[in-house]
């Protein structure tokens, strides 16, 4: 099918869609989180909005034509992946840094395992649309 | 109560929402006017839903900072998605808009819980 050729075209957009909701809802939750409770669960909340802003990035670079929005988004997809996954068990084996949910947090159990199957797609898509070789 | 009509009215909207732009997304190899009005409709749900919330007099049982938070994102995404999903004109302009409505439903229940929970 010709409409779904191209990274920021066709099904693309349906990711970087996606992204953009993830994106909103971890930082403005995060942001509230930082600014109202943060002695809470310092930690939790940094890594929290951390990850907010990474998606932020991920979301305008994935949306961006070009080898340098390429790599930029590549990197940060694979930074979300070992993100979740690695916050995600730390979660699970010592519970008491992480008292407030945080979006990585059970891997993502708090937003339907969407961090965790999002970043998988996203390398998917970005490795099936690779950059131009430099020639 | 969490689970009042408000709460069905604005989840019922959410998944029909969501169910028009995915048969859209079949049979329409462009953005259908069914998709943007269904945003249209959930827009307006929230419209009417922030109106109910600034008027009523049960007071919101959580911070108003969080849930006038929650009100303005998921007041922003049927713009978002309906100008994300109609520059590039294709049949998948309509599953982008289909991630409104199940975000919102999301949503919806988390405000419900910030204000009677």
């Amino acid at each position: 099918m010709a409409e779904t050729t191209g990274r920021t075209t066709g099904v693309g957009r349906i990711i970087v869609m996606v992204y953009a909701i993830l994106a909103l809802a971890a930082s403005w939750r995060s942001g509230f989180q930082l600014l109202s409770k943060f002695d809470e669960a310092p930690v939790a909340f940094i890594l929290s909005g951390f990850s907010g802003l990474v998606y932020i990035i991920a979301t305008f670079a994935l949306a961006t034509r070009g080898r340098r929005a390429w790599q930029i988004a590549h990197l940060a997809v694979w930074f979300e992946l070992l993100g979740v996954i690695i916050v995600g068990a730390w979660s699970l084996l010592t519970p008491e840094v992480f008292p407030e949910p945080t979006v990585w947090s059970t891997f993502g159990i708090g937003y339907g395992f969407i961090p965790l199957v999002l970043p998988i797609i996203g390398l998917y898509w970005l490795y099936k649309h690779p950059p131009k070789p430099l020639t | 109560m969490i689970l009042d009509g408000w709460f069905f009215t604005g989840a019922t909207i959410g998944a029909l929402s969501a169910v028009i732009c995915i048969i859209a997304t079949i049979f329409r190899n462009y953005p259908a006017d069914s998709s943007v009005l269904s945003l249209a409709a959930v827009e307006l749900y929230l419209a009417v839903y922030a109106v109910y919330a600034l008027l009523s007099p049960i007071p919101l049982n959580g911070p108003g900072w969080e849930f006038w938070g929650y009100i303005f994102t998921a007041m922003i995404l049927p713009p978002i998605a309906f100008f994300w999903g109609i520059t590039d004109k294709t049949r998948w302009s309509n599953l982008v808009m289909a991630a409104v409505g199940p975000t919102v439903l999301v949503m919806i229940h988390r405000l419900q819980v910030i204000w009677h929970g």
